[in-house]
C-alpha cells in the first residue's frame, strides 16, 4: 500500500518534471543549414554584409557565394579559431551572430507568416476581447507607427520592438487564432487603410497601464478598454 | 490530530529506510532537473546578450559611418558624387535605426534618437534624388547637413560612453530585457536606460527640421485642403450620419465622444440598424468642420457573393454621386471576406487626380456599402490649375523602351513621397507578359515612377 502510494507520488513528480523540462525551450538556430561555394541567396549577402563590416571582406554584396567570400570566410574562421575550411556552417553563423530564434511546437512558423497574418496575430494578442473597432484601432496604431519616424519603419520591425507590447513580451502573440474571431477581418481594413484613431501612435488601457510616462500622451479617442493618443 | 501529532507521525515514516532513500532521489532528480534549468536560463540570457551586444555594436558602427558620410556630402565637389554619397549615408542611417529597433531600452527613451536617424535617412534620400538630376547643394542643405553632422557627432560620442560601460562589464542587457522579472529586478540597475535617456535628451532641442522628406514634420501640419465648409454642431454632424446609411435603415445614432486634437477634428457615433442584431453595427467619424464623412466601418457577417464586380463598381460610383461626390472615377479594388474595397479617385477634365482617392467598401451579398475611407479625399481635394503639358504624348511615348507594348495612356496627376504632386502621363503596357504602368512627367518628360500591376483573382494590385 505504502509502496504504491510512493510510486504515485513519483509518477506524479516526474509527470509534472518531463514536460516542464522539455516544453517552451528557446533555441537559438542559425539563419541557414550550410553555404557553399556557388551558392547564391540572400543568406549568402548576410554573410557578406557581416564580413564586410568588420574588414575581412572588401568585394560588392552580390549574395553569390564567390572566390572572393571563400577567402574572406577563412580568414574569418581562423581569427575565431574555427575550422577553416571555407564554407559557412553551423558554428561559423553563430560566430557572426547571424541567428534567429526558434520554439519548439507551434509557434516556430510565426516568424515566417506574411503581414496580414502578423497583424492579425498582433492584434488577437492585444484586443481579442475588444469590440471591433478597437481591434482595427490597434492595427491601425502599429502601420501609423511604421510611418512615424519615432519607430521602426517595418510591421515586424513595431510589433517586435523590445517592450513595445506586452503580448510580445508574454507570447500572447503566439496564441492561436479563433476561426471565429474577427481579427484577420479587422486586420484586412486596417491595411486597406481604415483607421479609427485618426493617425494614433500609442494606446494604453487606463486600468492597468503602469507607465506614468503614457499618460503625458494626448488623448485622442476611447474605444472600448483602450484610449489612444500621439 | 493535530499539526504536532502530523508531523512527528511524518517523522516516524520518514526513517522507514525505503521511504528514506526514495525522498532522497525524489529531491536529487528535482535538484538535477534545477540546476540544468538554471543552467539552460543561463545560457539563453547569455546568448540573448550576444544579441543585443551585437545589435548595439553594429548600431554604433552604422552612426559612426553616417557621421562620416555627413561630413564627406560637405566636401565632395560633383553633385553625382554628392549623390553617391547620400546613397551610402541613407542607408547606413536605415540600418543604425534597424539595430536601434533590436535594443531592450523602452521607446520612449530611444524616440528622438530614433527620429534623428529617420531625419538624417530622409534628409540624405531626398538629397540624393535632387543630385542625380545634376543639382548642386543649396546654401540651406549645407547649413542643415552641418547642423545634422554636429548631433551625429555628439550621438556618436555618447554611444562611445555607452560602449565603454558594456566592455566593462557595468551594464548587462539581460537585466534590463528581464526587468519584468522578479529575480532580476533587485539587480537591473536602471543605469542603461538613463544613459540613453541622456544621450537622447541631447536631441530633446534640436530644430524641426523643413526640407521635402516624406516624415517631414511641416508637412503633416499642411491645413486638409478638402476639407471645405462651417463647423457644424454635434446634433446637425448626427443628421449627417442619419443622411449616410438613409433614413429608413438606421435605428439609433450614439455619440461616442469627439477628436478636438488630430489633424482632422472629428465627431464620432456609434450606429445600430433596424431588423440587425445589435453586436453588428457601424462606426463613423464626421468631420467638425463641413460635416464629411471621413471613415465608416460596418462590421457585418456577410455570408455570401451574389453581385459581381462589375455591379459592385456601379455601385459605389451611384453611391458617391448620390453623397455628393462628382466626377469619380474606380481605379483599382481588391475583393476578399465576400466584400470589395474600391478605390475611386478624382477627374478634372479628363486627367486622374490619384491623391483625391475615396475608398468604398461594398458588400457582395446586397450590394450595400459597408466601408467608407476619404482621408486622402479631404486632405487633398481641390479644383486644380492643369497646365498644357509641355511635351506632347508622342514625345513621352518615345521615352519608354520600345520593349513595352503599351495598350493606353492618358493624363494623371500623382502623389510624390514628399506629398506633392506630379503631373504625369500614364502610360499602362505589358513587358514579358507582366503589366506596368509608367508614369512620365509632363513637363519635364523625366520618367517618375514605375508600379508592376499584380493581377489577382481578388483584385488589381501595384507594386
Amino acid at each position: 500500500m505504502k509502496t504504491i502510494k510512493v510510486l504515485l507520488i513519483l509518477v506524479l513528480v516526474f509527470s509534472i518534471a518531463i514536460p516542464l523540462l522539455f516544453s517552451g525551450q528557446v533555441f537559438i538556430t542559425p539563419i541557414a543549414e550550410k553555404l557553399t561555394p556557388g551558392m547564391e541567396n540572400d543568406d549568402v549577402m548576410k554573410v557578406q554584409q557581416r564580413l564586410k563590416n568588420w574588414g575581412y571582406y572588401d568585394g560588392s554584396i552580390t549574395g553569390s557565394y564567390d572566390l572572393k567570400t571563400f577567402l574572406a570566410v577563412r580568414d574569418f574562421q581562423r581569427t575565431y579559431k574555427l575550422p577553416a575550411n571555407g564554407i559557412v556552417e553551423k558554428d561559423t553563423l553563430e560566430s557572426m551572430g547571424l541567428t534567429t530564434f526558434a520554439q519548439s511546437g507551434a509557434a516556430m512558423a510565426a516568424s515566417k507568416v506574411s503581414d496580414e497574418q502578423l497583424l492579425a496575430r498582433a492584434i488577437n494578442g492585444e484586443a481579442r476581447g475588444e469590440p471591433y473597432e478597437g481591434q482595427v484601432a490597434v492595427g491601425a496604431v502599429i502601420l501609423n507607427r511604421t510611418r512615424d519616424s519615432k519607430f521602426p519603419k517595418t510591421i515586424a520591425g513595431v510589433i517586435y520592438q523590445p517592450g513595445a507590447f506586452t503580448a510580445v513580451s508574454d507570447g500572447q502573440i503566439n496564441v492561436a487564432i479563433d476561426p471565429k474571431s474577427t481579427v484577420v477581418k479587422a486586420a484586412r481594413d486596417a491595411l486597406n487603410g481604415w483607421d479609427p484613431t485618426n493617425g494614433c501612435v500609442y494606446y494604453w488601457n487606463p486600468a492597468t497601464a503602469t507607465s506614468k510616462w503614457i499618460w503625458s500622451r494626448k488623448i485622442l479617442k476611447k474605444i472600448g478598454k483602450h484610449n489612444f493618443g500621439i | 490530530m493535530s499539526i504536532r501529532e502530523k508531523l512527528l507521525d511524518f517523522k516516524r515514516r520518514l526513517s522507514d529506510r525505503k521511504m528514506y532513500s526514495i525522498v532522497v532521489v525524489v529531491i536529487a532528480s528535482v535538484a538535477i532537473w534545477g540546476i540544468y534549468q538554471y543552467k539552460h536560463a543561463a545560457n539563453l540570457r547569455q546568448e540573448l546578450d550576444n544579441q543585443y551586444n551585437r545589435a548595439f555594436y553594429d548600431m554604433a558602427g552604422y552612426v559612426n559611418n553616417v557621421e562620416v558620410l555627413l561630413i564627406k556630402s560637405l566636401i565632395s565637389s560633383t553633385p553625382n558624387k554628392t549623390a553617391a554619397t547620400m546613397q551610402e549615408a541613407w542607408r547606413q542611417a536605415n540600418m543604425a535605426q534597424t539595430n536601434l529597433g533590436q535594443l531592450p531600452v523602452s521607446q520612449q527613451v530611444l524616440a528622438n534618437t530614433s527620429k534623428f536617424l529617420t531625419q538624417v535617412g530622409d534628409l540624405a534620400y531626398s538629397i540624393n534624388n535632387q543630385n542625380m538630376d545634376g543639382k548642386q547643394l543649396t546654401d540651406e542643405q549645407y547649413k542643415l547637413i552641418e547642423k545634422l553632422h554636429g548631433y551625429s557627432v555628439s550621438l556618436e560620442q555618447g554611444l562611445n560612453d555607452l560602449q565603454t560601460q558594456l566592455t566593462t562589464g557595468r551594464i548587462k542587457w539581460g537585466d534590463l530585457a528581464n526587468k519584468g522579472s522578479k529575480l532580476f529586478q533587485k539587480t537591473s540597475s536602471e543605469m542603461p536606460a538613463e544613459q540613453f535617456e541622456n544621450i537622447d535628451k541631447t536631441f530633446q532641442d534640436y530644430p524641426t527640421l523643413i526640407y521635402d522628406g516624406p516624415f517631414s514634420d511641416h508637412m503633416t501640419s499642411t491645413e486638409p485642403k478638402g476639407l471645405t465648409g462651417e463647423n457644424i454642431s454635434i446634433e446637425q454632424a448626427k443628421q449627417k450620419v442619419i443622411d449616410f446609411f438613409g433614413k429608413d435603415k438606421v435605428e439609433a445614432v450614439t455619440d461616442v465622444g469627439k477628436d478636438d486634437y488630430g489633424q482632422i477634428k472629428t465627431y464620432s457615433f456609434n450606429v445600430t440598424f433596424k431588423n440587425v442584431e445589435k453586436e453588428q453595427n457601424a462606426n463613423i467619424d464626421v468631420t467638425q468642420k463641413g460635416g464629411h464623412i471621413l471613415w465608416m466601418l460596418y462590421n457585418r457577417a456577410i455570408p455570401s457573393e451574389k453581385i459581381n464586380m462589375d455591379q459592385a463598381k456601379e455601385l459605389g460610383k451611384k453611391f458617391l454621386e448620390e453623397h455628393g461626390y462628382k466626377n469619380m472615377v474606380d481605379t483599382y479594388y481588391l475583393k476578399e471576406d465576400n466584400t470589395a474595397v474600391i478605390n475611386f479617385a478624382y477627374s478634372q477634365n479628363n486627367v486622374t487626380i490619384y491623391p483625391d482617392l475615396i475608398k468604398v467598401k461594398i458588400a457582395l451579398d446586397n450590394g450595400e456599402v459597408v466601408g467608407f475611407e476619404s482621408k486622402g479625399y479631404l486632405s487633398s481635394h481641390s479644383e486644380r490649375n492643369i497646365p498644357v503639358p509641355k511635351i506632347t504624348i508622342e514625345q513621352a511615348r518615345a521615352l519608354i523602351t520600345s520593349k513595352m507594348n503599351i495598350s493606353s495612356a492618358g493624363l494623371a496627376i500623382v502623389p510624390t513621397d514628399y506629398k506633392t504632386e506630379i503631373f504625369t502621363y500614364e502610360f499602362k503596357g505589358k513587358l514579358n507578359d507582366r503589366d506596368f504602368l509608367v508614369y512620365i512627367n509632363a513637363e519635364t518628360g523625366k520618367e517618375e515612377k514605375i508600379l508592376m500591376i499584380i493581377n489577382t483573382p481578388n483584385g488589381v494590385l501595384t507594386m
